[in-house]
C-alpha cells in the first residue's frame, strides 16, 4: 500500500477532517514533552470513536505500520513520539464526558477529557477526579491512564491506577473490548490494571470508566518557609514517619521559588531557601488539631514562617504556583531538562544533598519542585540547549540523579513515564529475566510489535527475543550447582 | 513418573523432613497430592520449580491452606509447593512506611509486627494467624477496609515471583510511586497462582490510626438498613469501613450495619455523631464500640468469609457487582434461601458492591439457591462447595469476558499448564 492509498482508505474511515497529512502540519507531532529525539509521524488521523480507532489499527496492521497513541502530547518521556513513524492516532476529538453514575461512584469518560475539565465538571455534583498531575489544564486522562500518572495528591489518595476501574480498549489485532464496567471483582486477570501504565504499547484506550472521589468537607493549606531544603525534605520525612496524613505535600527550592515570586505575587522573602506545602483535607473536625501538629514539626526543623492560606483565593493563588512553576523556569533559562526520579522518603535529604553536589559537578543550575511526600524528585536541570556543551553535561546531569537515586533504593520514574527517556536505563533497575517477563505481558497482546514500538524496553532489546529467552526454561540440575 | 526419583530429587534440594509423599492434609476437594514440598529459601523454591517443570508435574503453590477451595480443584495429578517457610521479614524501614515480606508470612505475623512500630497493613483477611500473604495476593481477597484504604491492588507496590520454568523475576520497587516497567504486579494479582509463584511482595504502609471506633446498627429487616448505607454515602463522611450484615449471630440482629471510622479523636467522634443522626433518620438502632469491643467486632466480621473450616453441606461464594445493585443482588439471594429453607449468612462491603454468603443444606437446594443467585448476580464465584456439587457448578459465574486474551496471557507464561491447572478461569470449559 503506498502513501496515497493508506490517506485515501483513512479519509474513507474518518472523513478529510480526521485525516492531516500535509508536511507542515506533520512536523507539530514529531514530539511530545520531550524533544531529546523526534519523528515525524507519516500521517496524524483524529478518530471519534472506538469503531473508527479499531478501523484504523486493522488498516495499519495490514499496512505494516506502527500506530502511536497520542493525548495533548504533554508527556515528558517520548511516550508520543512516533519513533519510527506510522500512523498517530490523536484522542483530540474523543473528548466527551459521556456519563456520571454518582450511585456507583463512577465516571464515564473518552480519553481526549482534558484532566482539569473533568474535575471542574464534577465539582457540582460534589465529586472529583483525584489524580491531578502538574499538566492538568492540558493533559488527557487517556495520557494519564497510558502513563499511571501522578501529581501532588497521590499522597492521600493514589496513583492513576487506583482510579481507574474499568477501560474500553483497541487491541492490536483490531477488536474492542471492555476489561469490566466498573465492578470491583472482574473474572480473570486484572486486565484493566496492566494496560493502566502500559505506554500505549499493548492497548488503546478508547473510553474509561474513573473513579469519582467525593470533595472533602474541608481543606486547609499553609504554606512553610526554610532557610534551606534539608529543613524542609527533613520535615516531610518526619512528617510521614510521625503518621500524620496530609492530602499533598510538596517542596520548592530557592530557585523554584525566585521563578514563581514574580510572576505569582507571592511575596516570599528572598532568605527563603525553600518552601513547603502543606495541605490537609477531610471532614472538619479534627484538622487544625492535624494542622497543628505538621507545623509543629516544621518549627521543629528550622522554619522561618509558616503562613497559612486563609481563603479559596489564596489557596488557589498558592496551587497555581506550584503547578506552573515548571513553566516559570523560562524566567531563569532557555531550557530545561525535568527529570523524575523517586527515592524512599527517609532518603530525601540525602538525596537532595547529591542533587546539589551533581548541579556543582556539571556547572548546570538545578531547581527543585516536587512531591516530597511520595519521595517523587523532579529535579530541573536549567541550561541552554544551542550550547553543545551545556547539552552534554545535562544529559549527564540526569543520569547522575537517576544513579543516585537507585543508589538509594528508588526508582527511575514516578510518574513520567519511561517512554524512550530512560528506556536505556531501564537495564540499571530491570535484570533480563525481569525485562522478559513483562516482554512477556507484552507479547500476549501484540505479538507484532504494532502499538508504539521502540519505548519502554532497551534499544535492541526487543520484546520478542526477550520473551523467547524467558520460555526458553532453565534446568533444574543448573540452578542446583550455581 | 517416576515417584521415587522426584522425590529424591526434591529431598536434595530442600531436605528430607520437606518432602512428604501423599500428605492427607494437603487434599483439595478430596484430591491427594502426589508429595508436598516446603522449599525454605527462593533458591530452593525455584528450584523445586524447575524440577517440576522438567518432569513436567503439575503444581499445586500453597500458602496457609485458607483459601484452597476457592474456584475449582485441580485439573491433573499435582505437587504442592508450600510457601510457609518463607516467612521472613526482607527490608524494613519504618520511618519509609514501606516494607518487603516473604509470601508465606501470615498476615498476622506481618500486623503483629507492624503494630510494634505504630503501623499497619489494612487488609482484613479470615484467619490472619493462618492466612499467608502470598495466598490473600493470589486471591485477591478483600476486605472491610477497602472501602477507605483500598485493596492490595492499591497497596501492593513490588514483587518478586518464581515462574513457571523456575525462572525469578521481579517488578516494582521500594517506594510508593512507581511507572518504572510494566505493573506486573497487577497481572500476579487475583491470578490464582496460574501463572507464577509469588515468593515476596512489597507494600505501602499506613499509619496506625490515633482513635478508633465503630457504630453498629440493628434492625430486624435490610430496608432501613440500605437507607442508612445511602445516607453515609451522600455524606462527606470518611468512614474506612461500611459492613452490611445479615444472619449472624455476632450482629445481635437479624441485619445489622457496622461502620468502621479511624483517625484522629476529633474527626472519629464526629464520624459516631453522624452516623448514629444517620441511624435515627433510617429508624434503626445505633451502638457505638470502642477499644475491645470495636476489635472483636471486627475480628468477627472478618473472619465470616472462612473456608478453613466448612461442613459438608456449606456453599460459600462471593458476589460481585457494581455498589448500587447490591441489596437487589442480596435480595435475590435472600428470596431463594427462604423458597428453597436455607439460612443464609452475608457479610458484604456495602459501598464496593462485594458480598461473602454462606448456605447450607442439600444439593438439591444449594443448586437451585445458585442458580437462582447467578441470575441476579452473574458475576458470583464460588469459594467452597460440597464435594457432590463442585464439578457442576460455574465457579467464575456466567459472565466471563476476554476469556482468548486471558488465555494468551496464560500460554505466555505457563505454555504447558504447569500451574495450578483447572482451578482458574482460564482452565475453566468454554
Amino acid at each position: 500500500m503506498n502513501r496515497a492509498e493508506l490517506i485515501a482508505e483513512l479519509e474513507r474511515i474518518l472523513g478529510p477532517r480526521g485525516v492531516v497529512a500535509t508536511p507542515d502540519a506533520l512536523l507539530t507531532y514529531d514530539a511530545d514533552g520531550c524533544v531529546m529525539d523526534t519523528h515525524e509521524p507519516h500521517v496524524v488521523v483524529l478518530p471519534t470513536s472506538a469503531e473508527q480507532v479499531a478501523a484504523i489499527v486493522r488498516l495499519a496492521a495490514r499496512a505494516g505500520m506502527p500506530v502511536v497513541p497520542r493525548g495533548a502530547g504533554t508527556g515528558l518521556s517520548g511516550g508520543a513520539t512516533p519513533m519510527q513513524g506510522g500512523i498517530v492516532i490523536s484522542t483530540a476529538r474523543m473528548d466527551k464526558i459521556l456519563q456520571v453514575d454518582t450511585a456507583n461512584g463512577r465516571v464515564l469518560c473518552q480519553p481526549g477529557v482534558i484532566n482539569w475539565e473533568l474535575s471542574q465538571y464534577l465539582k457540582p455534583f460534589g465529586y472529583q477526579f483525584a489524580p491531578d498531575p502538574s499538566s492538568q489544564k492540558a493533559c488527557t486522562v487517556g495520557g494519564n491512564i497510558a502513563n499511571n500518572s501522578g501529581g501532588p495528591h497521590c499522597l492521600k489518595y493514589g496513583i492513576t491506577a487506583s482510579h481507574v476501574l474499568a477501560v474500553q480498549v483497541v487491541l492490536p489485532d483490531g477488536s474492542i473490548v471492555w476489561t469490566g464496567d466498573g465492578s470491583a471483582h472482574t473474572p480473570g486477570y486484572d486486565l484493566t490494571g496492566v494496560i493502566t501504565g502500559s505506554e500505549g504499547t499493548i492497548g488503546f484506550v478508547t473510553a474509561a470508566w474513573l473513579r469519582l472521589t467525593r470533595l472533602p468537607e474541608a481543606v486547609r493549606v499553609v504554606l512553610a518557609l526554610f532557610p534551606d531544603i534539608a529543613g524542609a525534605s527533613n520535615t516531610v520525612s518526619q512528617v510521614i514517619a510521625s503518621g500524620l496524613l496530609p492530602a499533598a505535600l510538596e517542596i520548592m527550592d530557592r530557585l523554584a521559588i525566585k521563578a514563581v515570586n514574580d510572576m505569582y505575587k507571592l511575596g516570599l522573602p528572598e532568605a527563603a531557601g525553600a518552601a513547603l506545602l502543606i495541605e490537609v483535607d477531610g471532614v472538619e473536625d479534627g484538622l487544625d488539631e492535624l494542622l497543628h501538629d505538621i507545623t509543629a514539626i516544621c518549627w521543629r526543623n528550622g522554619a522561618i514562617d509558616v503562613r497559612p492560606a486563609r481563603t479559596l483565593a489564596e489557596q488557589n493563588q498558592v496551587w497555581a504556583a506550584r503547578k506552573n512553576a515548571f513553566g516559570a523556569m523560562g524566567r531563569l533559562a532557555p531550557t530545561y531538562y525535568l527529570v523524575d526520579t523517586v527515592v524512599p522518603r527517609t532518603k530525601l535529604p540525602q538525596t537532595m544533598d547529591e542533587v546539589g553536589r551533581i548541579s556543582r559537578e556539571f556547572r548546570l543550575p538545578i531547581a527543585n519542585v516536587f512531591h516530597a511526600g511520595d519521595g517523587n524528585l523532579h529535579p530541573i536541570i536549567l541550561f541552554d540547549r544551542r550550547d553543545r556543551s551545556q547539552n552534554q553535561r545535562a544529559l549527564e546531569a540526569a543520569t547522575g540523579v537517576m544513579k543516585v537515586s537507585i543508589d538509594f533504593g528508588g526508582v527511575i520514574s514516578g510518574e513520567h513515564g519511561i517512554g524512550v527517556e530512560k528506556q536505556d536505563y531501564m537495564t540499571l533497575l530491570f535484570t533480563t529475566d525481569d525485562l522478559a517477563a513483562m516482554a512477556g505481558l507484552h507479547q500476549s497482546f501484540d505479538p507484532h510489535d504494532l502499538f508504539n514500538p521502540g519505548k519502554v524496553f532497551p534499544k535492541g532489546r526487543g520484546c520478542g527475543e526477550l520473551a523467547a529467552l524467558r520460555r526458553s526454561g532453565v534446568a533444574w540440575s543448573a540452578l542446583k550447582s550455581s | 513418573m517416576n515417584l521415587a526419583l522426584l522425590r529424591a530429587d526434591l529431598t536434595a534440594i530442600s531436605g528430607e523432613e520437606y518432602v512428604r509423599e501423599h500428605p492427607a492434609d494437603r487434599r483439595i476437594y478430596g484430591q491427594m497430592p502426589l508429595l508436598a514440598v516446603a522449599p525454605g529459601s527462593l533458591e530452593e523454591m525455584a528450584q523445586t520449580v524447575a524440577r517440576l517443570a522438567a518432569e513436567p508435574v503439575a503444581i499445586v503453590p500453597w500458602g496457609g491452606g485458607t483459601q484452597q477451595t476457592w474456584g475449582r480443584p485441580p485439573s491433573r495429578p499435582f505437587v504442592v509447593v508450600e510457601t510457609h517457610r518463607l516467612n521472613r521479614i526482607l527490608d524494613y524501614t519504618p520511618d519509609d512506611l514501606t516494607i518487603s515480606v516473604e509470601a508465606g508470612m501470615t498476615l498476622g505475623a506481618l500486623s503483629a509486627a507492624l503494630a510494634a512500630n505504630g503501623q499497619m497493613l489494612p487488609l482484613d483477611c479470615p484467619l490472619p494467624a493462618q492466612a499467608t500473604i502470598g495466598g490473600l495476593l493470589a486471591t485477591a481477597m478483600d476486605g472491610p477496609r477497602r472501602l477507605g484504604y483500598g485493596s492490595a491492588r492499591d497497596l501492593l507496590i513490588g514483587i518478586r515471583v518464581v515462574e513457571a520454568t523456575g525462572r525469578v523475576s521481579k517488578a516494582g520497587g521500594m517506594v510508593v510511586k512507581n511507572v518504572s516497567g510494566f505493573d506486573m504486579m497487577k497481572l500476579y494479582l487475583g491470578s490464582f497462582g496460574t501463572l507464577a509463584i509469588i515468593a515476596s511482595a512489597n507494600f505501602k504502609l499506613i499509619p496506625q490510626p490515633r482513635a478508633a471506633a465503630s457504630i453498629l446498627c440493628r434492625a430486624a429487616t435490610p430496608a432501613p438498613l440500605w437507607k442508612l448505607v445511602n445516607a453515609i454515602a451522600a455524606s462527606q463522611l470518611v468512614p474506612v469501613a461500611v459492613e452490611y450484615l445479615e444472619g449472624l449471630e455476632l450482629a445481635g440482629a437479624p441485619c445489622a450495619v457496622a461502620v468502621r471510622s479511624e483517625g484522629l479523636a476529633a474527626a472519629v467522634e464526629r464520624h459516631v455523631r453522624d452516623v448514629t443522626a444517620f441511624a435515627q433518620q433510617a429508624g434503626v438502632s445505633a451502638e457505638p464500640l470502642r477499644d475491645a469491643a470495636h476489635e472483636q467486632l471486627w475480628n468477627a466480621i472478618n473472619d465470616v468469609p472462612q473456608t478453613a473450616t466448612l461442613a459438608a453441606d456449606e456453599l460459600v461464594v462471593r458476589v460481585t457487582c457494581l455498589p448500587a445493585d447490591l441489596s437487589n443482588a442480596l435480595a435475590a439471594a435472600r428470596a431463594a434461601a427462604q423458597r428453597a429453607n436455607l439460612p443464609m449468612q452475608v457479610t458484604a462491603r456495602a459501598l464496593n458492591g462485594v458480598a461473602y454468603l454462606r448456605v447450607r443444606g442439600s444439593a438439591e437446594a444449594l443448586r437451585e439457591w445458585h442458580a437462582a443467585l447467578l441470575k441476579a448476580a452473574p458475576q458470583t464465584m464460588l469459594l467452597a462447595a460440597p464435594l457432590a456439587l463442585i464439578a457442576e457448578l460455574p465457579a467464575f459465574g456466567t459472565h466471563i469476558a476476554n476469556l482468548d486474551l486471558m488465555r494468551r496471557i496464560k500460554q505466555e507464561f505457563d505454555p504447558v499448564d504447569l500451574l495450578n491447572p483447572g482451578r482458574f478461569v482460564v482452565g475453566q470449559a468454554g
